[in-house]
Order: C-alpha cells, then sequence, then structure tokens
C-alpha cells in the first residue's frame, strides 16, 4: 500500500469551456403564473377528493390494485398483496449457536450480474470444531443500491445461507454508504416467517448427529 | 524420428518416452493425475490407462463376461487389457487408442468414480476449485454421482504441515506428486505416504515441518485441493482472477511465471510457475512465489518533491518540472540504473543520458545477493543484471562509486532508475549530498532521501523483458493497472526527457523496442506445453 505522505496533491485543472445561462425575462423568473397553475391543480383535487370522501364514493384501492388499471394508493397506510415469493432485502441465515450459515464461498458472489456482494474468507481458528470443514465470512458486504433483486445469489447459495424472504423493502436513507449493509445487519433480519433460522436445518460437522466413519472406526 | 500411433495420430517419440510423455510433446493430454512432466513414474491414480496395440497386432486380452441384454445372460466375450500410459514405453509402430476406445472411456469413468468415492465434495469451500482436476475430468469423462450409499471416511482437514501449507487428507487423492517432489526435487523427503486404498495419506516425517526453500511448490503439483497455500488460502476465487504471463523477480534465475491478478481491485494475490524446460522446467521457489507481495507493499503511488521532511505529494506535472529543473541546470549527472528494472527502462534511462544529457558512464543498483542453490535460486537476487549491463553498452559500475564523484562535487545532480535496492552507509551518505530524482514502484533508501520521486509501475504492471543469467531474454505482459499516478518506467523517461526540453516520439514499448534495435540477450521461444497448470482465463 502507498505510504500515507504529507500535503494534499494539487492535480492540473481540467480545461473546458464555459457555456452562458439561458436569458429570462422578468415575467418568467417570477414564477407568478407557474405557482397559480400548481395552487390551482392542489385545489382541484382537493375539492374532489373531500367530496368523494363526504359522499363515501371513494374506491377501495387494494382491491383495485389487484384488478386491471391505474389506481392510486396512499402508501404507506396501505399496501398492494405481496407475492409469497417477494424478494425483499437480503438476510444471513443463522445456525442454532447464532453464528452465519455461510461458509463464504463466493458463489452468491460469481452469480451476481450486478457485482453488489462483497465478500473477505476466513478460517476457523485451531480447535473449532468447524476448521477444516467451514471457512465463514469476516466480511460480508452487499451494497442494496447496487443490487437488482434478481435473487441469483439465493439459487446460487449452496447452504441456504442467504435469502430474499424478508418481505422488506431497501428503506429509504439519507446518504448512499448507509445502504451498504454489513454482516451484523445482515444477520440481524428475520424472515417472513419471525425465523433467523432456515427452515432447511442441518447437521454440522463436529455436531451430534453428523454422520461419520472415522479412519479408526471404520472396518477395513 | 520413429513414431506411435495415438487415436489414429502419428506421434514421433525419442527413445525412453512413454506414451504419455510423447504425447504431451505433442501437446496432446491423455488424462491423469499422478504423472507430472518433471518427476518420476508413479503409475498409482490409474487414470491414463489406454489400449495398446503392439505390432504385428498383438494385443493383451482378458476373458471376460459381458451381459447380454437380449438372452438376459452373461455371455464369454473378450476385452483388451488396459495399460497405464505413463509406465509403458513407446515403441515403434504401436497402436495406442486413448479418445478412440470405449473401454478406455469406461475405464476412466470408474476410475474417477473410485477417486471421488470418499472425497468429501466441499468445492464451494475448497481453494482448487475451477482449476481442479477432479472437476475437470468429472465433466469430461464421469458425468455421474456416485453409487455408493455409505458415509465417507472422514479424515483429518486443515492439518498445517508446516510454516507454509495446509494439507487436506479428505481431498486428498494419494498421488504422491507431492512426496516425488520433495524428495526427487527439493531433496529433502519429508513427506511420505501411509496406509492404502481409502485410508491412505500423506504424513510428515516424525519430528519435521515441511520447511525450506522449496515448500510451495507442492500446492502447485497437488491436481487436486489437498495441499493448499497459507499465503493464498481463502483470499480468492481462481474464476475471478486473470492471467499473464511473467517472469519472476526474485533473482537472476528469471523463473517463468503466471501472473494471476483480480482485475476489480488490480492485486495479484498469486504467482505460479510456468513451464519453460531450458529454464525453470515447472519449478519455482518460495521466495520466487512470494514476490507477488511486492505488487501492492510499499509502493510509491503519487510523486513527491522535496527530501526528509519537506517531502510533499505532488501532481505529476508538478513532479515532471521540478526533476527537469534539477537536470537542465546541473554540471554533471550520474546515471544509475536497476538491475531490478526490465530492460526497455534501463535502455530508455541509458538512451536518454548518451542523447540529451551527454552521460556515458553508467552505474547500476540493485539488491545484496543472497545464497543460491543448485536447483533453481540464483546468488544474485536482481532478476536482470545482464540486461541492465547489456544496454549500458557492456560496463557498468557499481553504485557505491559514485560516491567519489558525489562528494567531490563532479556530480550535483543523480538521476536513478528505482526499483528495490540495497545501499551501504557510505554510498547513501554520499548520495544525500547530492539533488536526487529517482524513478521508483517502491520506497526504498533511495526514495528515502530524494528531491523529487516519479511513481513509476512494477514490473507485474507493465511490459517489458528480464534477460536472465544464462543470457535468455524473456518478455512479460502488464496485468494490473498500475497503482495511483504511476506510469511505466520509460514512459515516466519518456515524459520527463520531453519536460526537459528533449522530445522523444515513443509511445508504445514497441517504440523502445525498435530504438533498441533488436534483442538483448537470447530469445526466450520455447515450445508451448499441454501440462501448463489451468488456470481461469
Amino acid at each position: 500500500m502507498p505510504l500515507p505522505l504529507e500535503g494534499p496533491i494539487q492535480y492540473d485543472r481540467v480545461k473546458g469551456t464555459k457555456i452562458s445561462k439561458p436569458a429570462r425575462n422578468v415575467v418568467q423568473q417570477a414564477y407568478v403564473k407557474d405557482v397559480a397553475e400548481g395552487i390551482a391543480i392542489t385545489l382541484r383535487h382537493f375539492f374532489k377528493n373531500t367530496k368523494e370522501m363526504i359522499r363515501n364514493e371513494r374506491p377501495d384501492a387494494v382491491t383495485d390494485a389487484i384488478a386491471d388499471g391505474v389506481t392510486t394508493l396512499e402508501y404507506p397506510f396501505q399496501k398492494r398483496p405481496y407475492p409469497e415469493r417477494f424478494r425483499g432485502v437480503h438476510r444471513l441465515t443463522l445456525r442454532e449457536d447464532g453464528s452465519p450459515r455461510c461458509v463464504a464461498c463466493f458463489c452468491c458472489s460469481t452469480a451476481c450480474p450486478a457485482q453488489c456482494i462483497y465478500i473477505e474468507a476466513g478460517e476457523y481458528p485451531d480447535g473449532d470444531r468447524r476448521r477444516g470443514y467451514e471457512k465463514y465470512p469476516v466480511k460480508f458486504v452487499i451494497d442494496e443500491l447496487r443490487c437488482i433483486f434478481c435473487g441469483f445469489c439465493v439459487e446460487a447459495c449452496p447452504c441456504d445461507a442467504i435469502r430474499m424472504d424478508t418481505g422488506m423493502h431497501p428503506q429509504p436513507y439519507d446518504s448512499r454508504d448507509q445502504f451498504v449493509f454489513g454482516k451484523s445487519l445482515l444477520m440481524s433480519f428475520a424472515g417472513a416467517d419471525g425465523t433467523q433460522q432456515s427452515q432447511n436445518p442441518r447437521v454440522e460437522p463436529g455436531e451430534k448427529g453428523f454422520p461419520g466413519i472415522t479412519r479408526l472406526a471404520g472396518h477395513h | 524420428m520413429p513414431t506411435i500411433k495415438l487415436d489414429g495420430r502419428d506421434i514421433p517419440f525419442e527413445k525412453g518416452d512413454t506414451i504419455i510423455r510423447a504425447a504431451w510433446r505433442q501437446g496432446l493430454e491423455i488424462p491423469h493425475y499422478c504423472w507430472h512432466p518433471g518427476l518420476s513414474v508413479a503409475a498409482n491414480c490409474r487414470m491414463c490407462l489406454v489400449e495398446i496395440e503392439r505390432p504385428g497386432g498383438r494385443q493383451m486380452m482378458l476373458d471376460v463376461l459381458h451381459w447380454d441384454e437380449k438372452r438376459g445372460d452373461y455371455v464369454p466375450s473378450k476385452k483388451p487389457k488396459l495399460e497405464p500410459a505413463c509406465q509403458i514405453e513407446c515403441m515403434e509402430g504401436m497402436n495406442v487408442k486413448s479418445e478412440s476406445s470405449a473401454f478406455v472411456a469406461d475405464a476412466r469413468k470408474h476410475v474417477q468414480e473410485y477417486l471421488l468415492l470418499n472425497h468429501p465434495v466441499d468445492c464451494a469451500i475448497c481453494d482448487q476449485a475451477g482449476e481442479c482436476k477432479l472437476q475437470d475430468y468429472w465433466l469430461k469423462e464421469q458425468r455421474a454421482p456416485k453409487r455408493m450409499l455409505d458415509e465417507i471416511i472422514h479424515k483429518p482437514k486443515g492439518v498445517s504441515f508446516g510454516p507454509t501449507i495446509v494439507y487436506d487428507a479428505e481431498r486428498c487423492i494419494v498421488c504422491t506428486r507431492c512426496v516425488r517432489f520433495m524428495e526427487e526435487i527439493a531433496k529433502d523427503p519429508v513427506l511420505d505416504k501411509r496406509e492404502r486404498g481409502n485410508l491412505g495419506e500423506i504424513v510428515l516425517s516424525p519430528g519435521r515441518q515441511l520447511e525450506g526453500k522449496y515448500t510451495m511448490m507442492v500446492d502447485q503439483v497437488c491436481p487436486v485441493g489437498a495441499l493448499t497455500t497459507k499465503d493464498f488460502r481463502f483470499k480468492a476465487r481462481v474464476w475471478f482472477l486473470r492471467k499473464v504471463e511473467t517472469v519472476c523477480p526474485g533473482c537472476a534465475t528469471g523463473c517463468n511465471a503466471w501472473l494471476d491478478y483480480d482485475p476489480r481491485t488490480g492485486e495479484v494475490p498469486r504467482l505460479r510457475p510456468r513451464d519453460n524446460l531450458a529454464v525453470n522446467q515447472f519449478w519455482m521457489c518460495d521466495d520466487g512465489i512470494m514476490t507477488h507481495k511486492r505488487v501492492q507493499s510499499a509502493r510509491v503511488a503519487t510523486a513527491t518533491v522535496g527530501r526528509g521532511k519537506d517531502r510533499k505529494q505532488a501532481a505529476p506535472s508538478a513532479a515532471f518540472k521540478a526533476a527537469a529543473d534539477l537536470l537542465r541546470g546541473a554540471k554533471g549527472v550520474g546515471i544509475v540504473l536497476s538491475a531490478q528494472r526490465s530492460t526497455e527502462d534501463n535502455f530508455t534511462l541509458a538512451y536518454f543520458a548518451r542523447t540529451f544529457l551527454g552521460v556515458n558512464d553508467f552505474h547500476l543498483a540493485g539488491l545484496a545477493s543472497w545464497d543460491g542453490d543448485a536447483i533453481l535460486r540464483d546468488t544474485d537476487r536482481n532478476p536482470n543484471t545482464r540486461g541492465a549491463t547489456a544496454v549500458a553498452g557492456g560496463a557498468v559500475r557499481p553504485i557505491s562509486e559514485l560516491t567519489e564523484p558525489v562528494v567531490s562535487g563532479q556530480v550535483p545532480v543523480v538521476l536513478a532508475l528505482g526499483g528495490q535496492v540495497d545501499l551501504d552507509d557510505v554510498t547513501a551518505g554520499a548520495l544525500g549530498r547530492a539533488k536526487l530524482i529517482v524513478l521508483s514502484d517502491c520506497e526504498t533508501p533511495l526514495t528515502k532521501m530524494a528531491d523529487v520521486v516519479l511513481p513509476i509501475a512494477s514490473w507485474a504492471e507493465q511490459d517489458g523483458s528480464f534477460v536472465n543469467r544464462q543470457g535468455v531474454e524473456q518478455p512479460f505482459v502488464a496485468g494490473p493497472k498500475p497503482v495511483g499516478d504511476a506510469l511505466p518506467g520509460w514512459d515516466s523517461l519518456v515524459r520527463l526527457a520531453k519536460q526537459a526540453g528533449h522530445p522523444l516520439d515513443w509511445k508504445r514499448i514497441k517504440d523502445v523496442r525498435k530504438a533498441m534495435g533488436g534483442p538483448v540477450g537470447r530469445s526466450s521461444a520455447q515450445p508451448a506445453t499441454p501440462d501448463a497448470a489451468p488456470a481461469a482465463e
């Protein structure tokens, strides 16, 4: 890595041509007409909506959403019903001991067409029962802004470690870096059924019930 | 030259060649695990079984019972006896069937199933995945699930074999390539095999560790993921990596290597040996493989102007201007070539000095020598001593001889091509008195006392060539993009010359090579070999 040295670098300035602003007259610059037009539209809708509300003529937005045509929903007070396999924000499923099921195999990262998954793999320390059998993600980062929610990562995962069944939208945030979800955040999400584990439990190496013949127990 | 027929194709062979070696010389691969062109024959994996018809139509046949669907019964029939291609010597007029024999295809399929019988199939966490022979041959020859329902034999996993290597007995197919490498090439028989069949595993000699100067090669000869290096372990998946041909900058031997780099980040996680029978055969030493660290560590990424405490980062244009101002006002300029940099970089500096600065004697800097050995390692730690000497007209003086002219004031300005360098205290002290312009890819004793440092690309990031100890000129290819503001060394020098008022119209590396007027050393052309380690393209 480059050594940190003192002083900001004064790079050469990019040369360009200035573009002059388009000329506007006083009437345009005052915006009086435009503001009045905008208020008129708002008022028109206000009276229309008030009238429909009093007469109880308003359509049911949720049932209308399923029907053909375009309707307006008062989101977030009304929500469209989502299909069962809706792909929301990712989560990392957990084992019973609370560790991530992910083994940092990079299959999701490989399958991802948006290249939004960053993983750094690490090794379980000496003496851990999973050492040799598995590695684990030291860092697991998903850039939810870059993600296109295609679900390929879920399909690619050989361990059922990443899922998109949280039912959550990516929330609006103030800055870009807040959309970059780290491992601990992804592990804190629960699925739509409320559990943080997967529905496909498996016996891990070293756990009770893990099938195995060691070279000492085998009959040869 | 005598020939054999392999799948109907004439294959010439030299006396003593085995079938697999004769085919390998022609760039044809007969599937194999345990055979390696640089090691002795073990013939224990049974993957290279072929059908052989000896001259005169003699063929060993076996009496077997063949299941006849129509009759619903076994009927007596004949089947050729398959023989390992790695062990049978070629004989004039021999007819070998490899890809064209149904018996061979069947045998390979079953050998594959046997080798994978107790395999954990943990490709997801295995570093070899993507360049594993088990995966390749499963796709090519087997394409069927295993039929054994029993639980596999579990063996030790993640066993540390020493400071560099981790061993996974479950993935091991006990081909003994590593055992033979340590015994025959590294001359340190520290590995051995114990038990047989599905209990077989590789073990260390009691009380020993896998250590020495050639340990990481056992990872390279391992056809599966049983032996992995601690250095590369879990660092990258190989399918993300791109490879380019490079030359190890570790010593004057100039071992041919593959430079694997991640095009997304520019990181170089490893170097692998590239076959060149004339130079390094199939091998590299540990220190050579670890030279990939040079691409990331202690790099000079931006130009700096000012020395000591006043050293400040600067834009390339400002640094070039500062360097050119120093050169323009100088009474005499000392030129230091680098045995660590490519021939092209050194030539550009020598040309610049001769043509524009009127300097005709050159000094050479580089790393101090280390202990060599008879296998690969040369005592000279610089990859291009011969190339740098050649472009200087055959006579260079060590950098220590620059001490006197600097101290006496004959040479107030020194222009040095950097790269790794060892300086003794006297030389360092003397050079500290001169105005010093250094073009370097990494922080060295020279850059620490330089007045102007211009960042240049490391050998991995630019095209170029080294001339090794045998006088063979070996080109290498740029992998990742240069870090920060770095430029290829020759390009930086061309820009410096332009800034100093001496325009050179060299835009590409081939312009430099054209100006050089031909190769500096012998050509490095050698036949391509099929056993070049596979890698992600």
